[in-house]
């Protein structure tokens, strides 16, 4: 189905938090501010790589207004932090490794006299030369930037299957190639801050935007050395994230200097800070050799992938493993040979970002299905369905994997695509000076969902009757806007029939909600839905039970809707659908300023309190109520105890029974065609229209959907043409938005149609998959297609170096591959 | 140290006159943010670059991060709090049509975004593609592509274009 606002008719939902967002009354965390409050700031490491000599902080102390400056030797407990592996210290004690290392905390009673405090610090060090590659980190008797080595990886990773050297030797044609992908910043518009107050019970409240706010309470219970119930962690809305807010950032230094001075303290990082010390996508060369018969059919991949993951571990593991299991695509290869390593360098540090590796797999593997059709003369879309999996091959580690049709939808579905049919014949227009090229590109992708086999994945979720009469589901997932809580709304309207007044939602809150994991690896939509349908049942088994006794009904002729239990048949006409603004725009103007009216009040009275999403729903226009139902839901929620209405469950992500760490099990499939046009004077690249095809299940959000596989596609985009961290010897060249150029409205692709493919086979118990990535992972092979197919330059490095594509025009464009 | 002098600043900010005791060298996002607690205001890039920041100056779009209280005493300004429909309290069409579009997804972007369509609008009420363009291209958005964006201008411009017109006719 092709996804769009008048295709979904009655499910374009409007977002609960839209009203509060357009009216900027909705409280970010960073927003937030108490009277007392004062203001922190970390000192980070003047070098990339040097041993500290000495700290003195007595200076800073004596400045006037100055509460507390801090040290590692003020850090309770551990002076470590990190998802995975905790090597990241809070306070470098001897040593620092890049150049957002912290070394000191100040909070004063104004952010301009934390400055100063920062600068009276006087620090004393030994600068060392900074292992500013990959290179340079695995050289022989290169220094070790951690004990934990051997040397400086942090992790090695292998796929082996069949005999690779034996089978090379039999093909007839082998592409090798070379690709470098970027080092991409997540740029969330809202940096890193918030505020940490601490209350009269001794306790810690964080209010900090983060993925997993568990795993932050947990991590921040072990540096400040504290039982993690002292800590409560408030940690959604949050303005972007993209998996550059999973890991701690400024939490550990907020907390410690409002424990310290028992005061709120407020942080929030410029945005040179936050490019400084914030996460980046993992900047990755990755070599490919693959060969194939005569007939055009893959018999080995040779691959080896090297990952400058920086100064610490973070996600660097499981993003390397994530990378190796999709470096061989869809693809159904006998003989196979992967070696991955992940280094540290003292360059900034990597780590998680949506896609998690498999962006920078998915162009090398895609760029060269695309050279080998080349050699093959055949066309491209067709040398990769000559060598697609079968469905039920197993998946890219030889593990079981779900069976879908997936694959093979998409590439249908592409196939038939008019942008992709340009291709036959290029589009030239006569119209376009001489210099301006057009081609047509597409690539192919299966991405996995979930932290995959070996890892511990919790989900779970708890679904009750609140003592308003409210239906509340709370969950440990977060809003970092990609549409989470609509999407809860939408899937409870559609389980109850309710409306959407008659729900709370609840999240971003560990007081408040049960673990049921992170918002990460595109997990959250499948996690909610299977919890829901675990919890509906005994839910509204109850519901139906208690109003059967309550009205002398029996329960099988009872059923959940709007504000409460009805008698079946009895439903009013439209509720059986989320309510839409489609029905909202038919009521009259007068009625719609109404309900804009109570939109606002809720938002202003929302944002003082700010604390969670719970009542976000209140924002939404209430739908005029029906009234013939036969017990509302508060009346209901009187019966009985109150937590005999409430329901929990528990359950793991679904994971591949083989053992196969990494591995995953369920997995969503895109098709993406691209037209370019490539300015020859300028090397200028031009992203004209798009087709994304996306096998995620069925659409429960479509504004959600669309939006998540637009933001993602421009986001690649930007990984494609534009973005890269510069670092150099181990400093950022590019420190702000002014150079590091992410797209703007005028560089996006205005035609970008997103096709849903919804089917899933029947009996199919995982439901609906999350789209959070799989927007972003295969564009930027469809782009370089497109710009080969304009200008005859195969492109191995992004982001697309413009001197590459520079002609003088009386010179014809050279086939091959630029050597950059 | 004798106290610096000319420290008072005034301006109309959402169409309330403002008088504060502040160094004239303070940004007006601080102004706005800190001491008059408009946070509706965001701060991205504080570099000029981002357009969260963007207000209205006299009718205006202008980065607040790049001007000091000083270079807009006595000014008329307008920030995402001072933006509403026909009556306070409910949605301005521009707003409306965000919500309904999916113009926004975690929001931080959208109150520049707003205001940036509302300067945009007034210069041409029924923009094209490319005015559209060259009014928004100093605001980033990261989380939606700008697709919502578009179709939300689109639906803003179509909505202002018919309130309008009945102005004018209740008017006439
Ligand atoms: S914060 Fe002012 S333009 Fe970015
Ligand atoms: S909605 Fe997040 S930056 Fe625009």
């Amino acid at each position: 189905m092709l996804l769009n606002r008048k295709q979904s008719g009655k499910r374009w939902h409007l977002r609960p938090d839209g009203a509060p967002k357009v009216t900027g009354q909705l409280q970010y965390l960073t927003d937030m501010t108490l009277p007392d409050m004062i203001h922190g700031r970390v000192l980070r490491s003047e070098y990339p790589y040097a041993r500290l000599l000495s700290i003195d902080t007595s200076e800073a102390e004596a400045l006037e207004g100055v509460y507390a400056v801090l040290t590692s030797k003020d850090v309770p407990g551990l002076n470590r932090f990190g998802i995975a592996t905790p090597d990241q210290p809070v306070f470098c004690e001897d040593i620092v490794r890049y150049v957002g290392d912290a070394i000191a905390a100040v909070a004063a009673d104004s952010p301009e006299r934390a400055a100063l405090a920062l600068d009276a610090i006087r620090v004393v060090y030994e600068e060392l030369t900074p292992l500013n590659s990959t290179d340079a980190a695995l050289a022989p008797g290169a220094p070790e930037l951690h004990e934990h080595g051997p040397g400086n990886v942090l992790h090695r990773t292998e796929i082996k299957r069949g005999d690779a050297e034996q089978a090379f030797a039999t093909c007839d044609h082998i592409v090798t190639e070379t690709y470098y992908t970027p080092r991409q910043m997540h740029a969330y518009m809202e940096t890193e801050g918030g505020l940490f107050v601490p209350d009269e019970e001794g306790r810690l409240n964080v209010y900090a935007a983060t993925q997993h706010g568990y795993k932050d309470r947990m991590q921040l219970a072990r540096i400040i050395g504290c039982p993690e119930e002292d800590i409560r962690v408030v940690s959604s809305p949050i303005g972007g994230s993209f998996g550059g807010k999973d890991e701690l950032n400024v939490q550990p230094y907020g907390a410690l200097l409002a424990l310290r001075c028992g005061r709120p303290v407020k942080m929030h990082n410029s945005r040179k800070e936050s490019v400084r010390a914030g996460l980046k996508r993992h900047p990755m060369k990755i070599e490919m050799q693959t060969g194939m018969s005569r007939e055009g059919i893959i018999h080995a991949h040779r691959v080896r992938i090297t990952a400058d993951t920086g100064a610490y571990a973070t996600l660097g593991a499981p993003v390397l493993n994530f990378c190796t299991e999709h470096c061989l695509g869809p693809y159904a290869i006998p003989n196979v040979d992967v070696e991955g390593v992940s280094v540290y360098t003292n360059n900034g540090v990597s780590g998680e970002f949506r896609g998690f590796g498999g962006n920078q797999a998915i162009f090398g593997m895609e760029g060269q299905m695309d050279r080998l059709a080349e050699i093959m003369n055949m066309d491209p879309w067709e040398f990769r369905r000559r060598n697609m999996r079968e469905k039920n091959d197993p998946g890219p580690l030889n593990q079981r994997i779900l069976v879908t049709d997936g694959l093979s939808q998409v590439w249908e579905a592409l196939d038939r695509s008019e942008l992709w049919q340009k291709h036959q014949s290029p589009p030239a227009d006569p119209a376009l000076p001489p210099w301006i090229k057009r081609g047509v590109g597409a690539a192919i992708a299966m991405h996995g969902a979930g932290l995959g086999y070996g890892i511990p994945d919790p989900a779970g979720g708890r679904l009750s009757l609140n003592n308003e009469g409210k239906i509340e589901v709370a969950f440990s997932y977060e809003e970092f806007g990609q549409g989470l809580v609509a999407t809860l709304e939408i899937m409870l309207c559609d389980l109850f029939q309710c409306s959407t007044s008659d729900l709370s939602i609840i999240i971003g809150d560990t007081d408040r909600v049960p673990h049921s994991g992170s918002s990460t690896a595109s997990r959250s939509t499948t996690m909610a839905w299977m919890a829901l349908q675990r919890l509906q049942t005994p839910f509204r088994s109850r519901a139906l039970a208690v109003a059967s006794e309550m009205s002398d009904i029996p329960a099988d002729e009872l059923v959940t809707g709007p504000g409460g239990i009805w008698r079946k048949g009895q439903l009013p006409a439209d509720t059986s659908e989320v309510e839409t603004d489609v029905q909202k725009t038919g009521k009259s103007e007068k009625a719609e300023r109404t309900e804009v009216a109570e939109i606002v009040a809720g938002g202003t009275e929302s944002a003082q309190i700010a604390e969670s999403y719970s009542g976000v729903s209140q924002y939404q226009a209430k739908l005029e109520a029906p009234s013939d139902f036969v017990v509302s839901y508060a009346e209901l929620a009187m019966q009985g105890e109150a937590d005999e209405w409430i329901f929990d469950t528990k359950f793991d992500y679904p994971t591949t029974p083989d053992n196969v760490v990494g591995g995953h099990y369920l997995y969503t499939y895109a098709a993406v065609a691209a037209e370019v046009e490539v300015n020859t004077l300028t090397g200028e690249t031009k992203l004209l229209d798009t087709r994304h095809v996306v096998a995620a299940g069925p659409v429960i959000n479509p504004m959600g959907y669309i939006g998540q596989i637009e933001g993602g596609s421009v986001m690649a985009l930007g990984f494609t043409l534009t973005e890269d961290a510069v670092m150099q010897d181990s400093r950022y060249v590019t420190t702000n938005l002014d150079t590091y150029l992410i797209p703007t409205i005028r560089d996006i692709h205005t035609n970008l149609e997103v096709e849903a493919i919804e089917d899933l086979p029947e009996g199919d118990s995982f439901g609906p998959r999350g789209i959070g990535e799989i927007g972003s992972v295969a564009l930027a092979p469809a782009i370089t297609a497109a710009i080969h197919q304009a200008t005859g330059v195969r492109v191995n490095r992004l982001p697309v170096q413009r001197e590459q594509l520079v002609r003088p025009l009386n010179v014809p464009l050279q086939e091959g591959v630029s050597p950059s | 140290m004798s106290k610096p002098l000319e420290n008072h600043w005034t301006a109309v900010v959402n169409g309330e006159q403002k008088h504060l005791e502040i160094a004239q060298t303070t940004r007006l996002v601080d102004v706005l943010r800190t001491h008059l607690q408009l946070t509706g205001t965001k701060v991205s890039c504080e570099v000029g670059r981002c357009g969260a920041c963007m207000v209205l100056i006299d009718g205006e779009p202008v980065n607040s991060c790049l001007v000091m209280a000083y270079q807009c005493e006595g000014s008329d300004i307008t920030t995402i709090e001072g933006l509403h429909g026909e009556e306070k309290g409910t949605l301005h069409p521009i707003q409306q049509a965000f919500v309904e579009e999916g113009g926004f997804q975690c929001g931080y972007c959208t109150p520049g975004m707003v205001i940036s369509t509302k300067a945009l609008l007034d210069a041409h009420p029924e923009p094209s593609q490319d005015q559209i363009e060259t009014g928004l291209c100093g605001n980033l958005c990261r989380c939606t592509g700008y697709g919502g964006i578009i179709r939300a201008v689109r639906k803003a411009g179509e909505r202002c274009a018919l309130t309008e017109t009945s102005t004018e006719e209740t008017v006439s």
